[in-house]
């Protein structure tokens, strides 16, 4: 429980078993691995892409109807549901350009390690009870660490690109990062502390029945206000607006991305809005009940290991973590961007004092009440 | 900013930036929940003003070849000619060149038959130059709302002229079916 064990995708999840059982007499361990693994990754692939395609239609409508605009209406028929795929097969046929001046290696390998980070925190993600790539039981620190390493590969990509505007971005997001790490996990300690565990899963188990009033949000008075402070350190992580110094495109062309175009570019924009669906899932497990909700309540005791009540499951858990995509959306249309002073004060002076507060009093209230 | 913050000040900061923060959320709610104030442009449009001054439209029937808004335009953007027969003019062109013509209006004006009128079209897009040389004798060089209303009279006529024929078959066929009808003799 107190070391961080990472377990093997082949140590006991869906894949592998199917796979097991599928796979001939005397096929050899390591090739049910290995195919295990190629499954998971393709799996992942296509979540996070599914995930950034519909987030990013989410974001055009959302900006568009808050501007009082339609946004796309065209592409695929109904309210322009394939503009994102349009745009996605636009940036793979882009020409795919490296400056001269710029650090090659770390110039092509920063979007691979931005993307690779969300793709390893997604790993820890249970969407439904039995439904995850692995079971991770201190899933909460490989989720943080993995979205830290997101930072450094903003940091190689704006330092590689050898342009003024990109280390900009970087020095930004860097500064903002560690100020915003702080209270993004003291805040977190508060749910850790009602549920007693690093892992989603347990945590996400520990929330089922009663209809939704054994969700942590209900547990402790605390909850709120570090869900409230967990959520702006969760926007300031992401560089959603009004933290999105990184990029504001307003000062730095588009921050630490100014140099890059094409496919490259848009690993970068799949990024955050993996991301924003990462943290809002996190938030949503940590604060919301996880997977459950009053319609997963509903299932009787012998019908929660079938196929109907995961897909119920999963389908609640994604649900729920699309509501604070759609927030942070509102919040990033709603709000001008906030100076780079601004930020540090507000991290610095007002979240992180706010968190230890909140830890120390829920943990006086876990010591009376619980 | 003051160097140092009260307690006071601190923890009024913290309840102005949510209370703020929350108030700028329901306003763009607010937006985010109305009808957008926007519309699908090519397929649907604002109402046009009905003096608006868009590309012209004539009435090709009524126009009596009199040169009065050719004469009346600063910059000669307009010419038009026709062959008379008797009281019949056969047209050979009417054009006005968009190239030219900054929509003054001058040339509706002195029409002593009121044919030459601004349309309310004003999306005009061509690849080549020599397009924007208008011939008005077609119907291109209609207005859409011109254009519209030609065609529903064309439509009008059509069926008044069908009824009749309808109607002219009808009374050959009665008398052709009804034989005690006095034939009038041939003489």
């Amino acid at each position: 429980m107190s070391l961080l064990t990472l377990e093997a995708a082949a140590g006991g999840n869906a894949i592998s078993e199917l796979l097991g059982g599928i796979a001939p007499e005397g096929t050899p361990t390591w090739a049910i691995w290995l195919g295990a693994a190629g499954a998971a990754v393709g799996l992942l692939v296509a979540f996070v892409s599914l995930v950034a395609m519909f987030s990013v239609w989410l974001e055009r409508k959302v900006s568009a109807h808050i501007q009082c605009r339609y946004g796309p209406m065209y592409v695929g028929g109904w309210h322009g549901w394939a503009q994102t795929l349009a745009d996605g097969v636009k940036l793979l046929l882009k020409e795919d350009m490296i400056p001269l001046g710029a650090d090659k290696p770390l110039f092509v390998l920063a979007p691979a390690l931005v993307l690779g980070a969300i793709f390893g925190a997604l790993v820890a993600l249970p969407l439904a009870p039995g439904f995850f790539f692995a079971d991770v039981n201190m899933g909460l620190f490989l989720i943080l660490a993995f979205s830290s390493l997101t930072t450094i590969g903003v940091v190689m990509a704006g330092w590689a690109s050898n342009s003024k505007w990109s280390l900009y971005g970087a020095m930004r997001e860097a500064a903002q990062v560690v100020a915003y790490e702080v209270p993004l996990g003291v805040s977190l300690f508060v749910p850790l502390m009602v549920a007693g565990t690093f892992s989603l899963t347990e945590a996400s188990a520990a929330q089922s029945g009663w209809f939704g009033m054994h969700w942590f949000i209900f547990q402790n008075p605390f909850m709120l206000p570090a869900f409230i402070i967990f959520f702006i350190a969760a926007l300031a992580e992401t560089k959603r607006a009004p933290f999105d110094l990184p990029e504001a495109e307003s000062e730095l062309v588009a921050g630490f991305m100014t140099e890059y175009s094409g496919i490259r570019w848009s690993f970068f924009f799949m990024e955050e809005y993996a991301a924003m669906f990462l943290m809002s899932a996190v938030g949503a497990v940590f604060f919301f009940g996880g997977y459950h909700s009053p319609l997963t309540a509903m299932f009787p005791d012998e019908a929660t290991s079938g196929l109907l009540y995961q897909l119920v499951c999963a389908g609640t858990l994604i649900f729920k973590s699309f509501v604070g995509v759609f927030v942070m959306m509102w919040l990033r249309w709603t709000l001008p961007r906030l100076r780079i002073d601004q930020v540090m004060s507000m991290g610095y002076k007002y979240l992180t004092p706010l968190a230890l507060a909140c830890v120390l009093g829920a943990a006086i209230w876990e010591t009376i009440f619980a | 900013m003051s160097s140092t913050t009260t307690t006071r000040e601190y923890f009024q900061n913290v309840w102005d930036s949510l209370a703020t923060t929350f108030a700028g959320m329901r306003i763009t709610g607010k937006y985010l929940m109305q009808k957008p104030i926007t519309v699908q442009y090519p397929d649907e449009r604002l109402p046009i003003p009905d003096r608006y001054r868009g590309i012209h439209y004539l009435e090709q029937e009524k126009c009596i070849n009199c040169l009065a808004c050719a004469r009346a335009c600063p910059i000669d953007c307009i010419e038009m000619d026709a062959i008379r027969h008797g009281k019949e003019l056969e047209w050979v062109l009417f054009t006005l060149d968009y190239q030219k013509c900054m929509f003054c209006e001058l040339c509706v004006y002195p029409c002593p038959k009121d044919c030459i009128h601004m349309g309310t079209e004003f999306a005009f897009v061509s690849f080549d130059r020599s397009e924007f040389n208008h011939d008005l004798l077609s119907y291109k060089g209609m207005s859409r709302e011109a254009r519209i209303r030609k065609r529903e009279a064309d439509i009008k006529k059509a069926e008044k002229e069908a009824a009749k024929a309808a109607a002219a078959a009808e009374k050959a066929a009665q008398e052709a079916a009804d034989p005690e009808t006095p034939e009038e003799p041939a003489s």
